[in-house]
């Protein structure tokens, strides 16, 4: 029975502990985040490379030939 | 024709054959190594440790080996090979060797100290992405949920007549967690680490079963076609991470420190998980410490340990009702874990808006990754669409700092 005590003190401790330090590292790495994201934000990514040719008189040509020369392109969007 | 039948006489001796005549329950440890390492090599549960732990099992009890871990008694004393006895502790490694064989070197030098699980932590945290965690850090308080398991357990073996050690290293298999198992039962009750490992291994290995059980019992259709995404939509994350990078270096040296001031008997496990997660997370600069923590010193360490633990399960040792028990409470233990972390996420999901999926509750145990892609399986059963897997990360990382956790609460009370 003593023993009996002692387990369900130790359930008591142990899953108040696991709460608190899960909970811990829950909100300490919120301010964590919020932090880095004042003091550190990332770097600007790099800008998108040049095409390695310039794609847009082939894309002309191709909608000109498919739309009887009535089509056009209007904006090149790289995806 | 006399001396031909003393020669004959004195092989028969020398071989096994004659102690196994005498002892079949060496026959039944061999029908237990060799249903073990079935399991591991063709229905390829856990391979990579439990054909270490079955082969262990096996070369333990050949008589005569000399291969099988001598447990030292409560006042430290082992009964040597002329029947004398004396003190584990005060016998220096090489006569530990000598006079008990290379096993026991083995597992006095490497698993005894606690020296093993640490490192295998260290290999597990270089191999653990906390990204999925950090985006959905809500989540992560499911992996403490998932902990109750460990510590019901705890009461029902108590009340089955386990001593408080031994009833803390069985709970803690609910943890999901083999080197959080292996290290608190070293640490508590190292007379049962055979059993223990087995029964932690095995259920890790059969959680694409337990949990599908457990989640068809207490899971309605409508709770798992809860979409995660959808509620992403419908609420969305205010805390935006602009720097993943940062977050990802400086949230290990936070943890440790965090758990360091609260729990210091954890810090040998989530200290080591941390540690190998940090190399990882650096990158270029401490590449090779990641390429040894995942690799070369993971697998070197996986292997000894493997090989010691299987090596506890001597006959004398493993074929008694205490390892019954552990079986029986074991899966207990496990199916309790999840059952619980389910549960408080439908609790949550009484006064939440943003509702939950049940089965992000169900992987608060640890066993990552493998719970979580069981989750993502069976919510893509009820919708095609519905992938949870990300989700469900986040409270299985957690659940691995939460038995860490566990661990040291029972170490710092049991110990």
């Amino acid at each position: 029975m003593e023993n009996l005590g002692l387990g369900f003190l130790l359930m008591g401790v142990g899953m108040l502990t696991v709460f608190c330090i899960l909970l811990i590292v829950i909100y300490g790495s919120r301010l964590m985040i919020g932090l880095i994201n004042k003091i550190a934000p990332e770097a600007p990514a790099p800008a998108p490379r040049q095409a390695a040719f310039n794609a847009a008189p082939v894309l002309e040509a191709a909608v000109a030939q498919l739309t009887g020369g009535k089509g056009r392109i209007v904006k090149i969007t790289e995806l | 024709m006399e001396g031909f039948n003393d020669i004959l006489s004195r092989l028969y001796e020398m071989t096994a054959i004659s102690t196994l005549a005498d002892t079949p329950a060496f026959l039944l440890m061999y029908l237990i190594a060799f249903g073990l390492l079935y399991l591991g090599i063709v229905k390829k549960y856990e391979p990579l440790l439990l054909v270490p732990i079955a082969f262990g099992v096996l070369i333990a009890n050949f008589p005569g080996g000399d291969m099988g871990v001598v447990q030292a008694d409560s006042a430290g004393f082992v009964t040597l090979s002329d029947g004398s006895r004396e003190v584990i502790w005060d016998m220096p490694l090489h006569k530990i060797a000598h006079e008990l064989g290379i096993m026991n070197y083995l597992y006095y030098a490497l698993i005894k100290t606690g020296l093993l699980p640490p490192i295998i932590f260290m290999g597990v945290g270089a191999l653990t992405d906390f990204g999925p965690m950090l985006r959905n850090l809500k989540l992560a308080i499911f992996g403490a949920a998932a902990q109750f398991g460990i510590f019901a357990v705890l009461i029902c073996s108590l009340l089955l007549g386990f001593t408080p050690q031994e009833a803390g290293s069985l709970g803690i298999i609910g943890g999901a967690d083999g080197p959080t198992a292996i290290f608190t039962t070293i640490k508590l009750a190292p007379h049962l680490l055979g059993p223990i490992a087995i029964a932690a291994y095995s259920y890790m290995a059969l959680v694409p079963v337990i949990i599908p059980l457990v989640v068809k019992l207490i899971c309605s259709r409508k709770e798992l076609m809860i979409n995660m995404k959808e509620q992403d939509k419908l609420y969305p994350e205010k805390l935006e991470i602009k720097n993943m990078r940062a977050v990802k270096i400086i949230f290990p040296i936070a943890v440790t420190t965090i758990v360091a001031i609260f729990v210091p008997t954890a810090v040998p496990l989530i200290g080591m998980l941390m540690f190998g997660n940090l190399v990882k997370e650096i990158g270029a600069d401490t590449h090779r410490l990641f390429e040894v923590a995942s690799n070369g010193l993971m697998n070197a360490a996986t292997i000894f340990l493997g090989l010691c633990v299987g090596a506890t399960m001597t006959a004398s040792a493993f074929l008694n009702l205490q390892t019954l028990g552990i079986v029986v409470g074991g899966f207990l233990a496990f199916a309790l874990s999840i059952a619980s972390g389910i549960l408080m996420v439908k609790v949550w999901n009484l006064f939440a808006r943003k509702k939950i999926n049940p089965l992000v509750g169900a992987t608060g145990l640890s066993a990552v990754p493998m719970a979580s892609r069981v989750c993502n399986g069976i919510s893509t059963k009820y919708d095609p669409k519905n992938h949870v897997l990300n989700y469900c990360m986040a409270s299985n990382i957690a659940g691995v700092i939460g038995s860490a956790v566990a661990a040291g609460v029972l170490i710092s009370f049991l110990g």
